[in-house]
């Protein structure tokens, strides 16, 4: 089989500084690779120079004061089996992780592959969204932090500059009493294709009272979104069937999808509305 | 253009090799090392042809570019014989009919052989989840399922006397 992925050059830095140099100095075709299951199917976009990150130490998952902290090049299998992520308010990212792709494709991919492929319908970014995580990224200019909900800008384009690396994803404390969930909505229930529609969703409730209400949607916009309008109806309200429907169709509303192969505009749209409110419903439900 | 060099452990044999950087894994192993028992289907990560286990777990071998694999151990559909001996996986497809045209074997036992490593004794759910990458024209599914469980229980009963 011919295989038109074709770089001319391969590069595999001793650290991250020599790989940012590499990046700076080549031309807009460097690309960076850690797992490769992305990157290898850019058949047609001429990647001409590969900086390998492969064997950097990246793979990492760190737990201290400031929260938890995830190396770039860390795989999804291994957020998906880290006993970090398998109960309390983190199970949303557990829950996104496990629904990527195959356990295959999960054993190369990485999860800052999957943030800066930067796909509409990427499954990891939405419960890093609802944790509010912040990316911290490593360029010529030296770190710096980036929160994640400013890190996409448009369809497989990040807001890293040229030069600059993805390093860490820092996730920060959550509160006790928070319940998420995240949910996905796949054509056949095939387990490989990408999201028609997914969400994820991070409640904090106090006597039925909602605190805090963060909803975040794939697939449905250039790069994946909060529903801000869904989030702040629920603010300060009982949390309820007639609440929560109220939310998910404010949802499904403040949601701009497309038509293409997997589904039709409106299709996405009625969708949104059962995910979001099923995803209120499961993290009520998970509120301790 | 300027080679790669990269060193990894094929089915137990050391190879030291100059890859191109658009080489993939299953390239080298079909063309390099004359291993073509690893198909390439798709070439794109769908149908799981291609699969091998890489330091115990299962990859596809065409999403993989060769020269981001340096130092690993890689385990082919050759390696898992012992000997003139059939691995109790291979027997329990032969057993259970779970082979038509057979191109897709190599990637779901390769598939299988790292599920039973991980876990000896699968529910059948896990053993879907692990063929889940794993497309087969010919047979279907059910029987692949049923050897793999079979072969599972067998390598038990063995192991505990």
């Amino acid at each position: 089989m011919v295989s038109f992925f074709r770089p001319r050059e391969y590069y595999r830095p001793k650290n991250l500084a020599e790989a940012s140099s590499i990046l700076a100095a080549s031309s807009e075709r460097g690309r960076v690779i850690a797992g490769g299951t992305d990157l290898l199917l850019q058949k047609s976009k001429g990647v001409e120079c590969i900086v390998d990150i492969s064997k950097l130490g990246l793979d990492y998952i760190k737990e201290n004061e400031q929260g938890i902290c995830l190396g770039a090049a860390t795989t999804v299998s291994a957020v998906h089996a880290s006993p970090l992520f398998s109960s309390g308010p983190y199970l949303v990212l557990s829950e996104a992780a496990g629904s990527l792709a195959t356990a295959t494709i999960r054993n190369k991919a990485t999860v800052g592959g999957n943030l800066c492929n930067a796909s509409p319908a990427a499954d990891l970014p939405l419960p890093l969204f609802v944790l509010e995580a912040t990316l911290l990224a490593v360029g010529p200019e030296g770190e710096r932090r980036i929160p994640v909900h400013e890190f996409f800008k448009d369809v497989n384009v990040t807001g890293l500059s040229k030069g600059e690396l993805l390093k860490e994803i820092c996730i920060p404390p959550c509160p006790e009493n928070a319940g998420t969930c995240f949910m996905k909505l796949r054509r056949h229930m095939t387990a490989i294709d990408i999201a028609v529609v997914n969400a994820a969703v991070l409640l904090v409730c106090r006597s039925g009272i909602c605190e805090t209400a963060r909803i975040a949607m794939g697939a449905v916009a250039p790069t994946p979104v909060r529903a801000r309008n869904a989030e702040m109806l629920l603010m300060g309200r009982k949390l309820n069937e007639h609440t929560i429907q109220e939310a998910a169709e404010a949802a499904a509303a403040e949601s701009k999808p497309i038509d293409d192969l997997r589904a039709s505009a409106a299709y996405r749209k009625s969708m949104v509305a059962v995910l979001v409110s099923r995803a209120l419903e499961t993290s009520l439900r998970r509120c301790p | 253009m300027a080679k790669v060099h990269i060193s990894i452990r094929v089915n137990g044999t050391r190879h030291e090799l100059a890859v191109e950087p658009w080489e993939r894994l299953v390239d080298v192993l079909r063309d390099r090392l004359r291993l073509t028992g690893t198909k390439v289907g798709c070439g794109e990560g769908e149908c799981g042809a291609c699969t091998v286990n890489m330091d115990g777990k299962a990859v596809l071998s065409c999403l993989l570019l060769a020269a981001t694999v340096d130092g690993s151990e890689i385990l082919t559909i050759e390696g898992v014989q012992q000997g003139s001996e059939l691995h109790p996986l291979q027997e329990a497809f032969v057993r259970e009919s779970a082979i038509q045209c057979g191109y897709c074997t190599p990637g779901m036992i390769m598939a299988a052989h790292a599920l039973l490593q991980r876990e000896p004794s699968p529910t059948e759910q896990e053993v879907r989840t692990a063929l889940a990458n794993n497309l087969c024209r010919c047979t279907g599914y059910e029987k692949p399922v049923k050897a793999i469980l079979a072969c599972a229980k067998a390598m038990g009963e063995e192991h505990h006397g």
